[in-house]
């Protein structure tokens, strides 16, 4: 039943399969909260057309299934771009942009609260506005968002299952490989539930 | 005479305008609050005034429109010979010059009482890290919370915080302290406490612009008080023109009841 943990050919795939998801999630989560940063800063201090475009993105990505993203830009971009470009680096992206959809929000909640008296009090002794952001409001806000950050951990780290479908492998896309190979169905998904639960459980305690 | 520190001009400061829209069925006028009207000061080098008079009368307002913390809507503001309400200057340097000092203190929260004094100074002042340091730790001696040092504000007392407060208003060395009623958010314990700071200052020199109803504290160190109502400045005067006799009858309600206040306590 649990033999084909032994074979040296299942054992790469999944460590490949891990190693892929584990990056992916962590690259998508840090390039999210960077975007998200600065487009709930955008939110709060933009002009019309600056809100707008990024009501625009947010409604995209939050809005469309994740998978429909990852096809467009693997399989459309390049066409249009006429450019080889690699499929993982494509979806590393589509991860990052997808999470800052949903990190803008958390942002510019917490942002806000913070925002009345911590603001004035760094003008007040001399700090300009971008400096205080830095210094005062955004080490404040990323206090308050590290529990949302969890939530975004583990369902970026689920999500990654839809790479499989644009021929990445990883921890989904092994299970697959393997199970084709032995037909062993419900012991490799086991183990593969597993894995994601243990990686999980690691960050959320 | 001695140097002018500050003058405020002619300022004026409404809210509640921009709040209404077209078709709105509000009566305007009653919407818009009118919080400086009209005010005009002078605080020379070493003055120590006081600002007092009711809640909502615009005092604070009409001190934030001192610092450029609300941009006033007409008039000019001077911080020695620089005007601040011309478009082109520079707030945040002419800020770094103006200490302020807020009612419910304000302080950064995750910082502790160093950190608090010591940013300003390395941001700002461009200081390097030893001397901030040094400048902070001294700062912190002065309003006696050296105790303090490495606490967070959640740690601390509000007379605690209050003097932090002070302490990262004064550090910068800056040509003129504004303060936001420092004592109202406090008990009378911990506002003696802030009063004996602030009469520290005084003994050194400070120049300061207060807003508060401290009255035996403004007593012993203001040279002037302002009585400070609807918007505008009633009535000027040493503080025992106050004690004694005000001119104004609004003035003398105002003291009388705040002097019976006081001796029941």
């Amino acid at each position: 039943m649990f033999e084909w943990l032994l074979d040296p050919m299942s054992q790469s795939k999944i460590l490949e399969g891990v190693l892929l998801t584990v990056e992916i999630t962590l690259f998508g989560v840090l390039l999210g909260l960077i975007i998200g940063t600065l487009m709930a800063i955008g939110d709060i201090y933009g002009k019309k057309p600056i809100k707008a475009a990024i009501a625009v993105y947010v409604e995209f990505f939050r809005g469309s299934p994740l998978f429909v993203q990852i096809f467009l830009a693997v399989y459309t971009i390049p066409t249009l771009l006429n450019l080889k470009i690699d499929h993982a680096f494509l979806a590393f992206l589509v991860f990052g942009l997808n999470s800052a959809g949903y990190q803008k929000g958390y942002m510019k909640g917490a942002i806000e609260t913070i925002l009345g008296d911590q603001m004035q009090a760094g003008l007040s002794v001399g700090m300009s506005r971008l400096q205080t952001l830095r210094r005062v409001i955004l080490p404040q806000a990323y206090r308050i968002v590290i529990p949302s950050w969890t939530n975004e951990f583990c369902s970026l780290t689920k999500s990654t299952a839809v790479l499989s479908y644009v021929g990445l492998m990883d921890l989904v896309g092994a299970g697959r490989s393997i199970i084709y190979g032995t037909l062993e169905v419900l012991p490799v998904w086991i183990v593969i539930s597993l894995i994601y639960l243990l990686w999980i459980t690691s960050f959320s305690k | 005479m001695t140097e002018l520190v500050m003058e405020a001009k002619h300022v004026f400061k409404s809210y509640g305008k921009q709040k209404i829209k077209k078709g709105e069925t509000c009566d305007e006028t009653k919407l818009v609050v009118d919080a400086v009207r009209d005010v005009s000061l002078q605080i020379r080098k070493s003055d120590i005034k006081l600002i007092f008079g009711p809640s909502g009368s615009g005092k604070s307002t009409f001190l934030r429109c001192l610092a450029m913390l609300e941009i006033p809507d007409q008039g000019q503001i001077f911080l020695g010979d620089q005007e601040l309400t011309k478009p082109e200057v520079d707030l945040n340097k002419a800020r770094a010059k103006i200490g302020f000092v807020f009612q419910h203190i304000y302080l950064f929260r995750h910082l502790t009482a160093l950190g608090n004094v010591e940013l300003a100074l390395r941001q700002v002042l461009k200081l390097p890290k030893d001397e901030a340091r040094q400048r902070a730790l001294d700062a912190l001696k002065q309003v006696r919370v050296s105790d303090c040092v490495n606490k967070y504000p959640s740690q601390m007392s509000g007379g605690q915080a209050q003097r932090v407060g002070i302490a990262r208003a004064v550090a910068r060395n800056p040509d003129i302290i504004l303060l936001d009623e420092p004592t109202s958010a406090l008990d009378p314990e911990l506002t003696g406490e802030v009063i004996d700071t602030l009469r520290e200052l005084a003994k050194g020199g400070t120049t300061m612009l207060i807003v508060s109803h401290e009255m035996p504290f403004a007593r012993e160190v203001a040279e002037e008080m302002i009585f400070y109502d609807e918007g505008k400045i009633l009535e000027t005067g040493a503080p025992s023109q106050f004690f004694n006799a005000p001119n104004t009858d609004r003035a003398k309600r105002f003291m009388d009841r705040i002097i019976n206040r006081t001796a029941k306590e």
